[in-house]
């Protein structure tokens, strides 16, 4: 029996999907089975950003409706084995699908699956509610800025209400160069105003963005800073104890120092 | 000499402290669901319990839901110019 992990934010467009995406790759090819599943009910975006597009034919609403079997509607990615793709209906709403079936569809896929990842879609509404329905434990993604922290804070007091108590915090798009000057919170920063765990740091980078217009999560690309933090992050998920880089703000005279020392 | 040229060159306060400090009081008020309409009636109510026993400079009370970590206070600054109450003995 594997587990069911909601990625969430509350604010859209902090990058849910690309980290559900990358994570998914990430612990396949630690040799997991995984099932990511799009829970965006109406603006599904996961099997754009995973590349599995043109195969995907039944969706989930197919599966509760009756139309085919749960197997035949995950897609297989066949670029690492046992990574499959649970796509969400384009044609729906977010109210066609309720919490208890949400749920028991988790149930399912978990009992096949390591981990069931499902990309949750912005907001607090039923489309989160539904995402959330059968999740064990959550990862909470933030990018170092007020609204996403703040969103993230709803978040967290959202589901420690459901019950889901095991949360995990991944700061998605920091820049070091910021941290270094003061001008971004750091890390240390996010975690004393949300105290929860903190399980990685994905740090900006172009490659996200060429990687999501190829349809090929970074994960795959070794020269991919943000590729391989979500790598990190699938290990320590995994329970293996892989530290965490360290992003600082050094203070005026360090920079200046720095910069003497670069130039010199 | 060291301290004061490190105060100078520190002289502006760095954004991401902004960016801290600002989100702290944003989720005081979130976390709480307490806005400013109430914090007011609290104050208004509070002053006139007060009133009773103290000689007030009402026009001086402050009142704050402050956060420290994982706790948070009602901070109150609350000018006393005198008491109403008489002290037991005399009777």
């Amino acid at each position: 029996m594997g587990k069911v992990i909601v990625v969430t934010s509350g604010k859209g467009g902090v990058g849910k999907s690309t980290s559900t995406a990358n994570l998914g790759t990430a612990l396949a090819v630690l040799g997991k089975k995984v099932v990511v599943v799009d829970a965006d009910v109406g603006l599904r975006n996961l099997d754009v950003i995973m590349g599995l597009e043109s195969r995907v034919v039944y969706t989930s609403m197919d599966v509760l409706e009756g139309n085919c079997e749960l197997d035949k509607a995950l897609v297989k990615d066949r670029r690492t084995k046992d990574l499959y793709l649970l796509a969400a209906s384009q044609k729906n709403n977010k109210s066609d699908i309720q919490p208890e079936q949400m749920k028991k569809l988790c149930l399912e896929l978990k009992e096949a699956h390591d981990y069931v990842l499902v990309d949750s879609p912005a907001g607090i509404e039923q489309g989160f509610q539904n995402a959330a329905a059968g999740a064990d434990e959550a990862l909470i993604i933030t990018t170092p800025e007020v609204a996403a922290v703040r969103d993230a804070d709803r978040i967290i007091g959202l589901l420690q209400n459901m019950s889901i108590n095991d949360l995990h915090l991944v700061i998605n798009r920091l820049s070091p160069e910021m941290v270094k000057t003061g001008d971004m919170m750091e890390p240390t920063d996010v975690i004393d105003i949300l105290s929860i765990d903190l399980i990685g740091v994905i740090p900006e980078d172009r490659e996200i963005v060429i990687s999501t217009n190829r349809g090929m999560p970074s994960t795959y690309n070794h020269k991919s800073d943000a590729g391989q933090a979500y790598k990190r992050i699938a290990q320590r998920l995994e329970g293996e104890d892989v530290p965490i880089p360290e992003f600082k703000s050094v203070g005026l005279l360090g920079t200046w120092f720095g910069k003497l020392f670069t130039w010199g | 000499m060291f301290k004061r040229l490190m105060q100078l060159l520190n002289r502006e306060q760095k954004s991401k402290s902004v960016a801290k400090s600002r989100l702290q009081l944003i989720l005081v008020q979130d976390r709480t669901g307490i806005d400013e309409e109430i914090m007011e009636s609290l104050q208004a109510e509070l002053t006139e319990v007060l009133s009773k026993y103290f000689i007030l400079e009402r026009e001086q009370v402050e009142m704050e839901l402050e956060r420290e970590q994982d706790s948070m206070a009602l901070v109150a600054n609350i000018p006393v110019l005198g008491t109403k109450v008489r002290h037991p003995i005399e009777a």
